[in-house]
């Protein structure tokens, strides 16, 4: 019997080669199981095979025929159904029009309003949205019933040309009776033929629902197996592999006084507080899985969030001041160096030199608030020296050069500002190994001068090259934190999911 | 040292475009190299040049000021009103026309950076209002102020240039250096071109989008000022539709609609390149409908231009 999907060789990069060689087969009303740590490939998979991205090369076989779709309506029109964890759905719609959009009946002049009612009301019968109408405006809706509104946009294909059905991350936001409810309709769904690739942290729900599993790593599939025969904890041992535990520096070091304190904090994204501290001289890492509240943290440490409440108070000698808007926190010396970096930290079609000196124009010392052009630019060029920066010199415009050299000169504003409170988020992703390990020397150097720094990673494998202690958030919860030398990456792999399983896991 | 001269290639790119197009009206139009067409130019020059500053101005910092024809014309009718009826002295009755400039732009910054409403939309507002506001402070009459403010733009003799030509120009290179040479305009850049990474670089960013808009209100201001003697009258009706000039030279003179790149000398040379074309255009005896046409298609080759050149 020819599978429903086959995929052979497939590669794709980015920066980095991001998946390598992946070969899968699924066969016609299996449940697939796709699970590995952030940035293991799983979003790029799921791209690729619903149109939204093209392979660098391999090949796809869709029912026997070759399949290589050019958009995402490619996809739709060969029976490919999304649901996607960052929701594909638009505001200003009804939830009708929501779920019916890709879709809509039609009559002879325009949209026939009624069916699309009667369409859409069985739809969200069907997942467990009885209650409301489907004329709601989406904005009204909770995450948890937009996320149901996702999975019958997705289930909204006739059920006769639906071929497979991904649902990246679908329970993020459901009570478990919703979750229930889920994994019923995609159980009846595959027993009259469907496929399903199920993608997912909650290891437990992929091991009771799906069919086969598939444990993605760095690019590559490690394993792909029948359910029946694995536990969670295999499947995690998987996904961290094993070359882990290498602490390039593991002697104990001494901290200073503390630096920053964060009393309390909460906001429209945590909603439960979060308190730490960070000495100067030490690093704080902060591990948990993607969606689990870290970047919504630091953004609420540098005093970004909505409805923040609680306090950050940066301590220095005689004197303490409280954090309560960015301006405040970046001339008190904290940095923020954000996980977007297009959108957050980058000014695109500016020069170098603007890029390194904006957070720090003051610091150049020009009387009456004028910038010297001779003074910056020397001052940028020795930065971009010390970092090794690769480019033509600080009058080159920053979108040339690559991610890597972009996020030195993040890094590199700030220290020109002369930060010494810094917040991380993701500070290596998408960055060549050399601009890596450059960041992390720079980073170590301002530790040891006294820096206190805060550093949010997927990588398990920086935390725990760079940090003194590793806090673990899980669901936007503080879990657990753990110090140098008592932590193993299974350890903080199982903190990290622990309140997406509903088990405790024993203090470290 | 590349670099640098690219940097100069930008304003020099439009420069080269003002001199072919005063060298063709200087082939085509018998009269184009005359003292009467530079007359023209100088005295109608200054009001826009002004108002152009503030508009660029506002552009870089990603908004727009949609109300500074409604101003200049709410200034005019301050000035003369508080010369004439209030019999005070013109630079007293100047300073209260430039306040008002003053003060709308300060309700659209407020409105705009603190209320967090569309500066588009705000601005608009004070383009009715504004004129409406002229309209009430001059019982909707043209008010005649007569010699005393005329002198500001003729020539003074011996320097053959008006005071409001010589203020103008002054204002360019002051703007352009605030621009390029302070933290403010840099800022200004910064917030224009990436909102979100300035607040992250701890900028406060409302009361630079404030600002900006206040000092648009005051140009405006003192562009009424300079209408107004240009005019020898204070007009209700005047400067309608000002605003799409300015912002028209300042995208001729390489202003990005969606902020954070501009500059003012290139707006300037905007502003000389829309007066040459009208004066030229004018000088070929070519109807007012077909000069609308022709500017208008320079305006989107000019954006057609940049576009390609910045590729």
């Amino acid at each position: 019997m020819t599978a429903r999907i086959a995929i052979e060789g497939l590669d794709k990069s980015f920066a980095t080669p991001v998946l390598k060689q992946v070969a899968l087969q699924i066969s016609t009303g299996s449940i697939h199981g796709l699970v590995g740590e952030n940035g293991a490939g799983k979003s790029t998979l799921i791209n690729i095979i619903s149109g939204l991205l093209p392979p660098d090369s391999g090949s796809m076989a869709l029912d026997g025929k070759s399949y290589s779709p050019t958009s995402r309506k490619a996809a739709l029109d060969a029976g490919i159904a999304l649901a996607s964890q960052e929701l594909s759905l638009i505001d200003t719609l009804s939830v009708a029009e929501n779920i019916l959009l890709t879709s809509f009946p039609q009559r002879a002049l325009g949209i026939n309003r009624h069916a699309v009612r009667q369409r859409a009301r069985v739809l969200m019968d069907l997942v467990g949205l009885e209650q409301l109408s489907p004329q709601t405006p989406l904005a009204q809706l909770s995450l948890a019933e937009k996320q149901l509104v996702e999975l019958a946009k997705a289930l909204s294909m006739p059920e006769d040309t639906t071929r497979l059905l991904i649902l990246d991350e679908p329970t993020s936001a459901l009570t478990s009776p919703q979750a229930d409810q889920l994994h019923r309709i995609i159980k009846q769904r595959s027993a009259s033929g469907l496929s399903v690739i199920y993608v997912s942290h909650r290891l437990d729900d992929v091991l009771s629902v799906c069919d086969t599993v598939s444990v993605l790593r760095d690019g590559v599939i490690q394993l792909t197996a029948a359910c029946a025969s694995l536990t969670s904890n295999d499947l995690i041992r998987e996904m961290s592999g094993e070359e882990l535990l290498r602490h390039s520096d593991d002697k104990p070091r001494t901290f200073g006084d503390v630096r920053l304190t964060v009393e309390q904090l909460s906001s429209v994204d945590f909603p439960e507080p979060i308190s730490l501290h960070c000495h100067r001289g030490e690093i704080l890492g902060i591990a948990g899985l993607a969606g689990a509240g870290r970047s919504e943290l630091l953004h609420a440490i540098y005093g970004l969030s909505a409805e923040r409440q609680g306090r950050v108070v940066l301590h220095a000698a005689g004197q303490d001041s409280v954090i309560d808007s960015a301006s405040t926190a970046a001339n008190n010396g904290m940095a923020l160096i954000a996980e977007d970096r297009k959108s957050q930290g980058i000014f695109t079609g500016k020069t170098i030199s603007l890029n390194t000196t904006i957070a720090g124009l003051g610091k150049l010392g020009g009387a009456l608030s004028a910038i010297l052009p001779r003074r910056e630019q020397r001052v940028t060029e020795e930065l971009i020296a010390q970092l090794k920066v690769k480019c033509e010199g600080p009058l080159q415009t920053i979108d040339k050069l690559s991610g890597g050299n972009q996020q030195k000169l993040l890094v590199a504003r700030w220290l020109q500002a002369k930060s010494d409170v810094w917040l991380l988020d993701e500070p290596t992703r998408g960055v060549d190994v050399g601009s890596k390990l450059a960041i992390h020397d720079q980073l170590r150097q301002s530790r040891d001068q006294g820096a206190a720094l805060l550093i949010v990673s997927s990588e398990l494998e920086e935390l725990t090259a760079l940090c003194d202690r590793i806090l673990v958030l899980s669901d936007k919860k503080a879990v657990e934190t753990y110090h140098r030398g008592q932590w193993d990456k299974e350890m903080l792999l199982e903190a990290a999911f622990s309140n997406y399983q509903g088990v405790r896991v024993a203090a470290g | 040292m590349l670099r640098k001269l690219n940097l100069l290639f930008e304003e020099l790119f439009i420069f080269i475009a003002l001199l072919l197009l005063v060298a063709f009206f200087g082939v085509m139009a018998e009269n184009f190299f005359t003292a009467g067409t530079l007359m023209a130019i100088l005295t109608q020059l200054p009001a826009l040049t002004v108002v152009t500053i503030g508009m660029t101005l506002v552009l870089i910092s990603g908004g727009i000021d949609l109300s500074v024809g409604s101003v200049v014309a709410l200034s005019g009718g301050v000035i003369g009103i508080a010369f004439t009826v209030f019999e005070l002295p013109l630079i007293i009755a100047a300073a209260l026309g430039i306040l008002a400039g003053g003060c709308a732009g300060l309700v659209n910054g407020v409105l705009g950076s603190y209320f967090r409403l569309p500066v588009f939309i705000v601005t608009l507002g004070m383009l009715e209002a504004g004129r409406g506001l002229a309209y009430m402070v001059t019982d909707s009459q043209t008010v005649y102020i007569g010699a005393s403010i005329q002198a500001l733009s003729l020539p003074i003799s011996g320097i053959g240039l008006s005071p409001s030509f010589i203020m103008s120009l002054t204002l360019v290179v002051l703007a352009q250096y605030a621009l390029t040479r302070t933290i403010f305009g840099r800022y200004l850049i910064a917030i224009g071109t990436n909102e979100q990474a300035a607040k992250i670089s701890g900028i406060r960013t409302e009361p630079y989008l404030t600002w900006v808009l206040v000092i648009s209100g005051l140009l405006a201001g003192l562009g009424g000022l300079m209408n107004a003697a240009y005019l020898g009258a204070s007009d209700p009706n005047a400067a309608i539709g000002l605003e799409l000039s300015a912002i028209a030279a300042a995208v001729i003179g390489g202003t990005s609609l969606m902020g954070g790149r501009g500059s003012i000398v290139g707006a300037f040379i905007g502003v000389l390149i829309i007066s040459v074309l009208q004066n030229g255009l004018a000088q070929l005896g070519v109807s007012e409908p077909v000069k609308r046409l022709i500017t208008g298609l320079v305006i989107i080759l000019a954006v057609l231009l940049d576009r390609w050149r910045s590729r």
